[in-house]
């Protein structure tokens, strides 16, 4: 429940708030995306799935939004999986996550031909997301690892 | 294990789940049933947004300033330069020629074009999650804002409204790879199509239908309007052409263009409520360089 609203605070942020900020080279970090890992890292893989779903559907009514619905509820739900199950360490699990996210986005985007997905969003677009939203990730593992209890406990 | 195997149920369900939800609202397109959720979304969230924007904006601009701090440098030595010279230019008296223009200038596009437009904030932005490009805006079906109407800033064409409830409606950019705007070159008839390529709307694709038509670089682009206006109304200035590509043996002619209006930093922008009578063909471009 708490994870829930950790999400929906990180999408509003996002949207109104990181999303105009015009960084370098366009793009910015997906905070959506670190919450719902952050939060999958402490709850475990079902939980994280579960979690991972109803955040992809948030993020698919949030608007503005153009996209079909159900494209993120697909993609969120894989990787709360992923980042509950875990791969190797929080930081290996994070990086691995952030780096398939994008991805699996652009492959459901090309699953439904999607013009918005073409080689030059692989090529251009989703590697800037990936740097940013990695040089955020260490405050997630940080907080993750730091207190298991204090911040995501239910 | 155990706890692993019902994991891994969850996840299959929940990406059938998914999956499903994708496959119907994709078949059904506009008569989606999923229609009525999108809108209950758009307004309990739209309404949270414009709330959070009043909280945000000041935030907002400081950040944007800092971010910014370089480049307004420079910009504020070039108006230093300006106002050093429009002061030697007031003692002189000299303004008073081109006073008349700078003042329709500042009546605006809408007065020029004869456009009539509802001005409204942008109160959140698209680009993560997902890979379109669009924003909400704090006007809607209440200020008279309808889906498939123009919407654009003081500079030029922005989008076009997709979706409206009735305080907040969702303005897919022009800059978005789905969008297609008819769009005119300055002056002459040739015709072409503005598409989308990413970017974050630092450019934008000008697809010339002829392809032995002359386009070179710093021509201007303005829209060709639509049926009844919608999406989009005639003569709104869209781009100034930066790059031609050369496509030998091809029926069309690719350009890309730099859009007049600055689409990674939105703030105010108006939509369209009527179009103008007569379409106002070039009359609303801005000056030309260096020909003030």
């Amino acid at each position: 429940m708490i994870g829930g609203v950790f999400v929906l605070l990180a999408l509003l942020v996002q949207v109104m708030f990181v999303n105009r900020l015009p960084l370098p080279a366009g793009g910015s970090p997906d905070l959506v995306l670190l919450t719902v890992i952050g939060v999958a890292l402490t709850r475990g893989a079902g939980p994280g799935a579960v979690l991972g779903f109803c955040a992809g559907l948030l993020v698919d009514v949030m608007p503005p939004s153009a996209h079909l619905v159900g494209q993120y509820a697909f993609v969120l739900a894989l990787v709360g999986y992923v980042a509950g199950r875990g791969a190797g360490g929080p930081a290996t699990t994070v990086v691995l996550c952030v780096l398939i996210a994008p991805l699996l986005a652009a492959a459901v985007g090309g699953l439904i031909s999607d013009p918005r997905v073409s080689m030059s969003t692989l090529t251009q677009q989703v590697p800037v997301t990936i740097v940013y939203t990695v040089l955020v990730s260490p405050i997630v593992i940080w907080l993750t690892t730091r207190g298991r209890q204090a911040r995501f406990s239910t | 294990m155990r706890d692993s195997r019902r994991a891994r149920l969850i996840l299959g369900a929940l990406l059938a789940v998914a999956l499903i939800v994708l496959t119907v609202d994709h078949r059904t397109g506009d008569s989606s049933p999923l229609r009525p959720l999108r809108a209950a979304g758009a307004y309990v969230l739209g309404t949270a947004e414009t709330f959070g924007g009043g909280v945000l904006r000041p935030v907002g601009g400081f950040l944007h300033a800092i971010v910014t701090a370089p480049s307004a440098q420079d910009r504020i030595e070039a108006l230093k330069a300006e106002n050093a010279k429009l002061r030697s230019g007031l003692v002189a008296d000299k303004l008073n020629a081109d006073r008349a223009k700078e003042l329709k200038q500042l009546l605006g596009l809408s007065g020029t074009g004869g456009y009539k437009v509802v001005p409204g904030n942008v109160v959140a932005r698209r680009g993560q999650p997902g890979f379109e490009d669009a924003v909400q805006i704090d006007l809607g079906t209440a200020d008279g804002v309808r889906p498939e109407m123009t919407v654009l800033n003081g500079d030029g064409l922005v989008g076009r409204v997709l979706q409206a409830t009735s305080r907040t409606s969702t303005v897919v950019l022009i800059s978005d790879p789905a969008s297609a705007t008819g769009a005119r070159l300055e002056g002459g008839k040739e015709i072409g199509v503005v598409h989308g390529v990413g970017e974050y709307g630092r450019l934008v694709q000008f697809r010339l239908l002829d392809s032995t038509a002359p386009l070179s670089r710093g021509g201007r682009i303005v829209s060709f309007g639509s049926q009844h206006g919608r999406p989009y109304v005639p003569g709104v200035p869209i781009g100034v052409i930066e790059r031609v590509e050369s496509t030998p043996g091809e029926l069309t002619r690719i350009a890309y263009a730099r859009p007049f209006a600055d689409l990674t930093a939105l703030d105010v922008v108006g939509v369209v409520v009527e179009a103008p009578k007569r379409d106002p063909r070039d009359a609303v471009l801005p000056a030309k360089e260096g020909a003030r």
